[in-house]
């Protein structure tokens, strides 16, 4: 990475692309230039401004309507993401496509797993994959099955993949976004790696520390435009987050809740244990107060928040909403007794892709009607009206949830809970995978219904997140609660500590 | 996604006319050949554009038309049922008996309607809604099973039926109506009531769109996967009442095609296999084209077992129309674009949903 080895060429050009779906025009001109190999080049966005037809465009499943393409000055053109690999540009996507039955290294090298003739070669194939390893640190035993690594692993099994092709260009979409914070560690480290080797990485995240901890250069998109680029150092998280959303206020006004505990808490869990996954778990929400759950991928926050609200199998002594013992424990009867439960994964658990905005912001509002009765529909637009703008919905209440954009999406799966307010609303993840605008306006939103009196327990693997939401944070590992936190005495530091096992 | 380019893709506010159009888009493609079909079949075929004949193009579906109203609800909610044919064999075993046994007519086809209902739950709706067992091997399990119920009830034997009920529902005509139309309207009316107007109706969408979200959302997915099952086993009773007033009688051997049929008509009108959308809408016209094709084939004098062939090939062309339109820009721009690189490689592997990002 020394000055003397920067070509004037850069090694990726995109100049100028364009993309239209049907109305929709994705990219309006869009530039992208990778200046040499061995660099790290973030490329910033909010949600829907593009990035991700941007990315589809350069690793060939997407053919742009104008615009051009070169590769170490040559203009080039990719048909398939099969011709985007032979010229040296591999793409890892958000979700992992790996194929959980099959070894290690079949996943690392599927579809071109050694020997022709005589069969596979084994010895050969098991080699190969293991040098691909090797490359980004990883020292997996090539012959155990992909089922038994956990998700990080399984994504570095997808970066060796990549890298196996022998990629001049590696694409990493969010690969963060569902990684711990030690997780992240392990990733950029096999990123470091794989640049010192001179491949060139581009790299989408919307967490911005983590954006300016690796990256050397950065591009940030809006509204299907490049509206910035250069070196990293240029801009800092400040200048990168002026030039995605514009002028947005970020800020989040919030009062310190005060301690003022009675005997009834809003919410009060008692001796939760769950096989496996919860070790005696126990700890009250007061009425308005905002309590935020911290720890690793596996330490139990997400479980917690299930067995609370009765989807997971559990025993307790007690749980109670208000006072009232929850006796049955599924969905519907929490929700009845009143807590909400925002899952982490909107697009298969927390809406109906299929429905309209509307249908399911009414869902939950309405599931206690009787199954024959006629849904009024202007008193359901009236509220679904209501709800949209409280909580910034920019969509038509007809438009079926799954076209709507992260950001959105998620206010919905937020909103319908918003409709007759839970006492208690529990929530996983709440900003997964949405852009800071929406980010901001969801935190906004959940300090505002606090003031309002509900009660929240957040699970979050961002710690800076809970740092800015939450009036207590305890801290989970290993299936039990390890330290309870007021605001002002929690510190990154501090969570980053705590949350891995150290006190 | 921007707010200018939001005002742009949002459509003005629309009429029941243009929202009816709009909903009609799964459906389109059966729509036109029912169109095509029935055009070309009045002007070819002296006989088929005559009010008797399409009384009898509707009265010859009736039995297809009520299962397969109650099949899409059951595709809707993610499955299918393969035993509707067994349930109605089963139904009109014991409609015949009891009329037999001097049972009043009202009352005893109402029982066999309940029968069916209550069949339909407890052999594939607790099973399916409560077990979470496979779709294919229960419903495949009790189509054999009571398939053999039937021939050892029925003891092989064919049972006449000369109640005057099985007449009146099956072969009379009222207001210039034959009974089975009437029946087939009032079922259609009741199901896209259901589907359209009532909390059920949602539940059943929700279930299929996404068991998970919609079981998160507080709504009972198993009881409506139950009441799914419940339902269809209820249709088949009927339907099974009406092929007994068809025929004369209770025969014992079970027809195992009408569900498959059944399935096919459903499919055929838009509704999708994996659940979460479609309707009992675009099924009126996945039924008319098997009666339409049916009416025609035998007026053209053409073998009949061509209707098959033919439903098969358009079943095959409708589904494969619908997953070529969703790629991009819908059908029109996906032929429009097959011309414009000459052929080149449809971009199934657009794996990229231009509106996640």
């Amino acid at each position: 990475m020394s000055a003397q080895a920067q070509p004037s060429v850069p090694l990726l050009a995109m100049t100028c692309v364009h993309k239209r779906f049907g109305g929709v025009r994705a990219l309006r001109g869009a530039d992208l230039e990778v200046t040499r190999p061995g660099v790290v080049h973030a490329l910033l966005g909010q949600n829907g401004c593009g990035k991700s037809t941007l990315l589809g465009v350069l690793s060939g499943q997407l053919r742009p309507d104008e615009g051009t393409l070169a590769i170490d000055g040559r203009a080039v053109t990719f048909h398939s993401p099969v011709s985007a690999l032979a010229h040296g540009v591999a793409m890892v996507a958000q979700e992992t496509a790996v194929a959980p039955d099959l070894t290690v290294a079949e996943n690392v090298l599927l579809g071109r797993l050694a020997g022709r003739r005589a069969g596979v070669n084994w010895k050969q194939t098991r080699r190969l994959a293991v040098a691909a390893l090797e490359q980004i640190g990883a020292d997996y035993d090539p012959d155990s099955l992909v089922r038994t690594l956990r998700p990080d692993q399984r994504q570095m099994v997808e970066i060796a993949r990549a890298l196996s092709t022998n990629a001049k260009i590696l694409v990493l979409d969010e690969p963060t976004s569902s990684l711990s914070d030690d997780e992240v560690e392990g990733l950029f480290a096999a990123i470091r790696r794989v640049t010192a080797n001179g491949v060139s990485v581009i790299f989408v995240s919307h967490r911005l520390t983590e954006v300016f901890a690796i990256s050397d250069e950065i591009t940030v998109m809006r509204d299907g435009l490049t509206v910035a680029t250069g070196n990293a150092g240029d801009y800092g998280p400040s200048g990168a987050v002026a030039a995605m959303v514009g002028e947005v206020d970020l800020s989040v006004s919030r009062e310190i809740y005060e301690e003022s505990r009675d005997e009834n808490a809003a919410l009060s869990v008692r001796h939760l244990s769950s096989p496996g996954c919860l070790d005696d778990v126990s700890l009250d929400v007061g009425d308005g107060e905002v309590v935020g759950l911290a720890g690793l991928v596996g330490s139990g926050r997400s479980e917690l928040l299930e067995a609370v609200f009765g989807v997971r199998p559990a025993q307790a002594e007690r749980v109670a909403v208000a006072g009232a013992e929850l006796a049955r424990r599924s969905p519907r009867a929490s929700i009845r007794r009143g807590l909400g439960f925002l899952p982490p994964d909107r697009k298969t658990q927390g809406l109906v892709l299929g429905m309209s905005v509307r249908h399911n912001l009414a869902m939950t509002a309405t599931c206690g009607r009787g199954r024959l009765r006629a849904p009024r529909r202007r008193d359901e637009e009236a509220f679904c009206a209501a709800i949209a703008e409280k909580v910034n919905i920019v969509a038509p209440l007809e438009s079926l949830a799954g076209t709507l954009s992260g950001g959105n999406q998620q206010k919905v799966a937020i909103g319908k809970w918003l409709v007759h307010a839970p006492k208690v609303l529990l929530l996983d993840e709440p900003t997964r995978g949405v852009d800071v605008a929406a980010k901001a306006d969801i935190h906004q939103h959940l300090r505002d219904a606090a003031a309002q009196g509900m009660a929240l327990l957040i699970s979050s693997s961002e710690n800076d997140e809970l740092l800015a939401l939450c009036d207590r944070i305890l801290v989970m590992y290993r299936g039990r609660v390890v330290a309870s936190l007021a605001a002002d005495e929690a510190t990154e530091a501090r969570l980053a500590s705590l949350t891995g096992g150290h006190t | 996604m921007s707010t200018d380019a939001l005002a742009a893709a949002r459509p003005a506010q629309k009429g029941p006319a243009a929202r009816l159009w709009a909903s009609s888009r799964p459906f389109r493609p059966v729509l036109l050949v029912d169109i095509v079909l029935f055009v070309g079949l009045s002007v070819t075929q002296d006989g088929f554009f005559k009010w008797m004949n399409m009384q009898n193009i509707l009265s010859s579906v009736s039995v297809l038309w009520i299962v397969a109203m109650a099949m899409t609800f059951v595709l809707i909610s993610g499955g299918f049922d393969l035993s509707v044919g067994a349930i109605a064999g089963l139904c009109s075993v014991f409609l015949a008996k009891v009329l037999e046994g001097s049972m009043p007519g009202v009352p005893a086809l109402i029982l066999t309607i309940l029968l069916g209902g209550v069949v339909g739950a407890l052999a594939n709706g607790i099973f399916i809604g409560v077990f979470r067992l496979s779709v294919f091997v229960v419903t495949l399990a009790s189509m054999t099973a009571l398939s053999g119920v039937v021939l050892v009830w029925s003891q092989t034997q064919s049972i006449y039926v000369t109640a005057p009920i099985v007449s009146q529902i099956a072969v009379n005509s009222y207001l210039g109506l034959q009974a089975p139309i009437w029946i087939m309207l009032g079922v259609f009316v009741v199901f896209l009531y259901v589907q359209n107007r009532t909390y059920f109706g949602r539940d059943l969408y929700a279930t299929g769109g996404s068991f998970q979200a919609a079981r998160l959302a507080g709504i009972r997915t198993t009881l409506t996967i139950v009441m799914v099952y419940a339902i269809s086993g209820a249709a088949a009773g009927l339907a099974g009442a009406i092929g007994v007033g068809r025929v004369g009688a209770a025969t014992p051997q079970v027809d195992g095609s009408v569900a498959l049929q059944a399935i096919a008509a459903v499919l055929l009108g838009g509704t999708s296999l994996i659940g979460g959308s479609g309707g009992v809408g675009g099924t009126v016209f996945g039924v008319l084209f098997i009666g339409i094709l049916q009416n025609g084939l035998n007026m053209a004098g053409v073998e009949s077992s061509w209707q098959y062939i033919v439903t098969g090939v358009i079943l095959l062309l409708a589904v494969l129309g619908d997953r070529l339109g969703r790629v991009e820009g819908g059908l029109g721009g996906r032929i429009k674009r097959l011309f414009r690189r000459g052929g080149g490689t449809p971009d199934a592997t657009c794996a990229v949903d231009p509106m996640e990002d």
